[in-house]
């Protein structure tokens, strides 16, 4: 109930900032537009470079916003010292981050299914168009999975979801936004780049050990984001994903979010504000 | 302060149970990114492709690699140029343009660079001049080999290494390999079956090539609608060129034109 209570006043707060406004329109804009710059496209099916901007769009300004306004959620109840008002009723610390996580994932959730949707719309009508010329010279039609585009919503979702309680895991740590949005951004792209750490792992090599132990401890402490960015298989190519694949990256993401919420709590428990 | 403790390790517990459910998951979902791979990437890291590998706009990223790659084209900069062009096909590799035009940059133009950086055609020794534009068209066909990988076996990128190898390498053989695998796809255009036989012929293979040539024809372009009858007049040539008995050759067709 009190987590409810904590989750609503987070997500109103949030759908309020312009911040939010300003990066959903931007994406949406994008999205929109990347019909328009297919003149710039060189050897890809003309649907893979629509749905590479619309990618491109969620996964750059998604990023963004997960960082941000979470940190900025975060702090902005520390800094109005409304969260020891907050704290001082019968509401838990935990509670007080978990109400906040799900408040942000829901507003990052508002965010990719909104841009998921127009992209689909956009696809879906190209693809009309496409299919219909392809027939008329006797090609094979282009492949499109409106169902493979909301999986890969989903995995997007989960994906935020995962930046967000680390962002929060950071705020619970830190002492300023900055420093938790500088960190924060360093914890994505090292997420990005995790994957190469565990290539590095499967062919080791002439590692030395202090090397090898480092890459492996890494490969468990930073999530691998990239395993949620399989958007072009499952939308323009849905035979190449393996099977379970989805259910699997989706559940490591729960996993995930579990465990970076349930370290958050423990430190903003010890916390002094 | 126990219980605390105890949470601790509970939460170190969870992150590791989380790194192997992660582990687990990337291995499924691994196969489903071919544009990731830490040897092709290496080369790669430089070029302005970090947003690329990072996540979205992939497709922008090649497009821009391209472009750049022209620039470093007619600057004639062999390394970085096939630096960019690699990076392009490596953000994109089910694209056949990138491979293609890749392995026709790397497999027909560098020689000439690599000559006129020597001294040009007239300093260089034709022996040399050879070894270079067989070294060249190795690397293009390569290129080509990698894409038809990645591609799914395009048809394209085959018959562009059937080219190669029989403008460049003189090596009919080959390229009766790659025609064969383009003509063997389900896309298959209609002259590759031709280029098969002759690049065949070509290799001194002639009775091969006449026989594969034909049941080519019969079990598959005789059942088109117009029967292919250009198909069939290489096919009489063949026969005659073979000195082939009236009775071991197709007999003839009641659309077939008198000669």
């Amino acid at each position: 109930m009190r987590i409810s209570w904590m989750t609503r006043l987070t997500f109103l707060e949030a759908i309020r900032q312009r911040f939010f406004a300003f990066l959903i329109l931007l994406s949406a804009a994008l999205v929109l537009s990347s019909v328009s710059f297919r003149f710039l496209d060189f050897g890809h099916g003309e649907l893979k470079f629509v749905c590479d901007f619309g990618f491109g769009g969620m996964f750059l300004f998604g990023s963004v916003l997960a960082v941000v306004m979470s940190a900025q959620l975060f702090f902005a109840e520390m800094d109005n010292r409304t969260a020891l008002t907050l704290l001082a009723k019968p509401v838990s610390r935990t509670e007080f981050l978990v109400g906040k996580f799900i408040g942000v994932w829901l507003v990052l959730g508002v965010f990719i299914f909104t841009l998921s949707t127009l992209l689909g719309i956009i696809l879906w009508a190209r693809c009309q168009e496409l299919t219909a010329a392809a027939l008329e010279v006797g090609k094979a039609p282009p492949e499109l999975s409106i169902t493979g585009l909301f999986s890969y919503t989903g995995m997007q979702w989960a994906r935020l979801g995962v930046v967000a309680a680390m962002i929060l895991m950071v705020a619970s740590l830190a002492r300023t936004f900055l420093f938790t949005v500088i960190v924060g951004s360093m914890l994505v792209v090292a997420g990005q780049l995790q994957w190469l750490a565990q290539e590095t792992l499967l062919k080791p090599g002439d590692l030395n050990l202090f090397s090898k132990l480092l890459l492996t401890v890494s490969t468990y402490i930073i999530p691998n984001l990239q395993q949620f960015n399989i958007g072009d298989a499952l939308t323009l190519d849905h035979g190449s994903v393996a099977e379970g694949a989805v259910t699997l990256s989706l559940f490591s993401g729960a996993c995930y979010i579990v465990v970076f919420i349930f370290i958050g709590s423990l430190i903003f428990r010890q916390r002094e504000i | 302060m126990k219980s605390l403790r105890v949470q601790w390790i509970i939460a170190i517990f969870g992150l590791g149970l989380a790194g192997v459910i992660a582990e687990l998951s990337w291995t499924k979902v691994r196969v489903s990114i071919p544009e990731m791979g830490k040897k092709q990437i290496e080369p790669s890291l430089g070029q302005g492709v970090l947003l690329g590998i990072l996540g979205g706009f992939r497709t922008v990223v090649a497009d821009g690699a391209w472009i750049r790659s022209y620039v470093l084209w007619e600057r004639r900069d062999r390394a970085g140029c096939e630096a960019l062009m690699r990076t392009s096909c490596l953000l994109d590799p089910r694209a056949r343009f990138f491979w293609e035009n890749t392995g026709f940059v790397v497999g027909y133009d560098m020689a000439h660079w690599e000559i006129r950086k020597r001294g040009g055609y007239a300093k260089v020794s034709a022996e040399i001049q050879d070894d270079l534009f067989k070294k060249y068209a190795q690397q293009g066909i390569r290129v080509m080999e990698e894409g038809v990988k990645y591609t799914g076996g395009n048809v394209g990128i085959l018959i562009s290494a059937g080219q190669l190898s029989e403008l460049k390498l003189k090596d009919f053989s080959l390229a009766a390999s790659y025609y064969k695998r383009a003509s063997e796809s389900k896309n298959a255009p209609w002259f590759v079956h031709f280029m098969c036989a002759r690049a065949l012929w070509e290799s001194g293979q002639m009775k091969p090539a006449y026989d594969w040539y034909r049941d080519v024809w019969q079990k598959k372009l005789s059942k088109e609608d117009d029967h292919a009858p250009d198909d069939l007049e290489h096919l009489r040539f063949m026969e005659e060129q073979l000195h082939l008995a009236i009775l071991q050759r197709i007999p003839r067709q009641p659309w077939e034109k008198n000669n």
